[in-house]
């Protein structure tokens, strides 16, 4: 192991966070493989149909999603990239000083008037009002 | 001991994944499926950008990579919201199907 | 060690982008296209553009796929009217596929010769990736990083309209 290590100096910080990577994906296949391998396997019909509440299925199991989730998933979306953007910034705030502030704040300033024109078309309101 | 990947493996590396990509655009008739092709295709254009800027010594690649991320993310919520409005005004998906500008 | 890992994560981003583009079920591509863009940032922590590697599995692997997956559940196709994929054009797609192929080949036949190493002292120095990014970022390429403002803003607007046409119905 320690030669392992030693053999890779320039990526040396990822080899663990590779064998956790590694160790984790193979515990959770090792694990359902042998799930598989020990539990008993009789399906009949009745067993098979998805359960709801011990009646009969009524409709398809995959209803339709709410459209209103997909609104609040763009927002995620777009504000997410504008955080990748922030990180650098963070590092680099006290070198940057007031300089880097105020390109900040445009850049925030641009992205929030797409926050309040959501908010004022109540794209972001659950239930409709009125 | 760590011998260094030649800069020309990367480069095959995004060229391969940009025809995987391009392929999948060609053949794919959900349309889904063809924006998951187009996302693959802007990553492979990113691994290149990033190996040239690796090569070069400057950051450049690697700034405009971001850039493209963006850009993606942009891409992916309006292609979509694209997709939404088309599957409830047409009911389907399949691209063939879709071959009117107007309805 | 490096070439291992090099061709480990390569091998892993083109069998998985392969995969992408040719399971019938669309839930399937998608989990593969995430697999695909966890092997790409494996790819950039190669290339010492960790910061890079951070924000692909954070936008990329994290929120664009989010939206992928929510918009599968969105549309709701019974499971009796799948598209059915036959594969069409694919003489066209293989023949642009070869010629893609042909036309990286000769570019990069004369890089072959004498292959180009790359710099063992990467421009990342003692600062860390995401520092000197930065400064290239907020100095040099201040007024890109300034329309990609108004570029997500743009995108927001447009899809907010369109969703929300969804929504009044």
């Amino acid at each position: 192991m320690e030669v392992f290590l030693r053999g890779y100096s320039a990526l040396g910080p990822y080899v663990p966070v590779f064998l956790f990577i590694v160790v984790a994906v193979t515990f959770g296949i090792v694990t359902l493989f042998i799930a598989k391998l020990v539990r008993p396997h009789r399906p009949y019909p009745e067993k098979l149909s998805p359960y709801e509440c011990g009646v009969p299925p009524l409709m398809e199991a995959r209803e339709r999603f709410f459209i209103r989730f997909y609104i609040i998933a763009i927002l995620f979306v777009l504000f997410d990239v504008e955080a990748a953007f922030l990180y650098p910034w963070a590092v680099l705030y006290g070198k940057l000083g007031l300089y880097g502030f105020i390109e900040m704040m445009i850049f925030i300033g641009i992205l929030l008037v797409g926050y309040f024109y959501a908010w004022r078309k109540g794209a972001l309101d659950w239930v409709k009002e009125g | 001991m760590s011998a260094e990947v030649p800069l020309s493996y990367y480069l095959i590396l995004g060229a391969l994944l940009f025809i995987i990509g391009a392929v999948g655009v060609l053949t794919r008739r959900h349309a889904l499926v063809i924006l998951m092709s187009i996302e693959l295709m802007l990553n492979a254009v990113n691994i290149t950008l990033v190996a040239f800027s690796r090569m070069q010594g400057n950051l450049t690649g690697q700034v405009f990579s971001l850039f493209i991320i963006a850009v993606a993310a942009a891409e992916a919520a309006v292609g979509l919201a694209i997709v939404i409005v088309l599957f409830n005004s047409r009911e389907t998906l399949n691209i063939d199907e879709i071959n009117l500008m107007k309805w | 060690m490096e070439q291992f890992f090099f061709f480990l994560f390569a091998a892993g981003a083109v069998i998985s982008a392969l995969l992408v583009i040719s399971r019938r079920n669309v839930m399937h591509c998608a989990l593969f296209l995430v697999l695909t863009f966890f092997f790409v940032a494996a790819i950039f922590v190669l290339l010492k553009a960790e910061f890079l590697a951070a924000v692909q599995v954070l936008v990329y692997a994290g929120a664009i796929m989010v939206l992928f997956t929510f918009v599968i559940f969105l549309v709701h196709i019974p499971r009796t009217e799948k598209i059915r994929q036959t594969f069409r054009q694919k003489n066209l797609a293989l023949a642009l596929g070869l010629l893609l192929g042909l036309e990286v080949a000769y570019i990069l036949y004369g890089t072959m010769a004498a292959p180009a190493s790359l710099p063992a002292a990467a421009p990342v120095g003692a600062v860390g990736n995401t520092e000197s990014f930065g400064v290239a970022l907020f100095t040099r390429f201040l007024f890109p990083f300034e329309v990609v403002s108004v570029l997500l803003l743009a995108a927001m607007i447009g899809a907010i309209v369109l969703a929300k046409k969804e929504i009044d119905r």
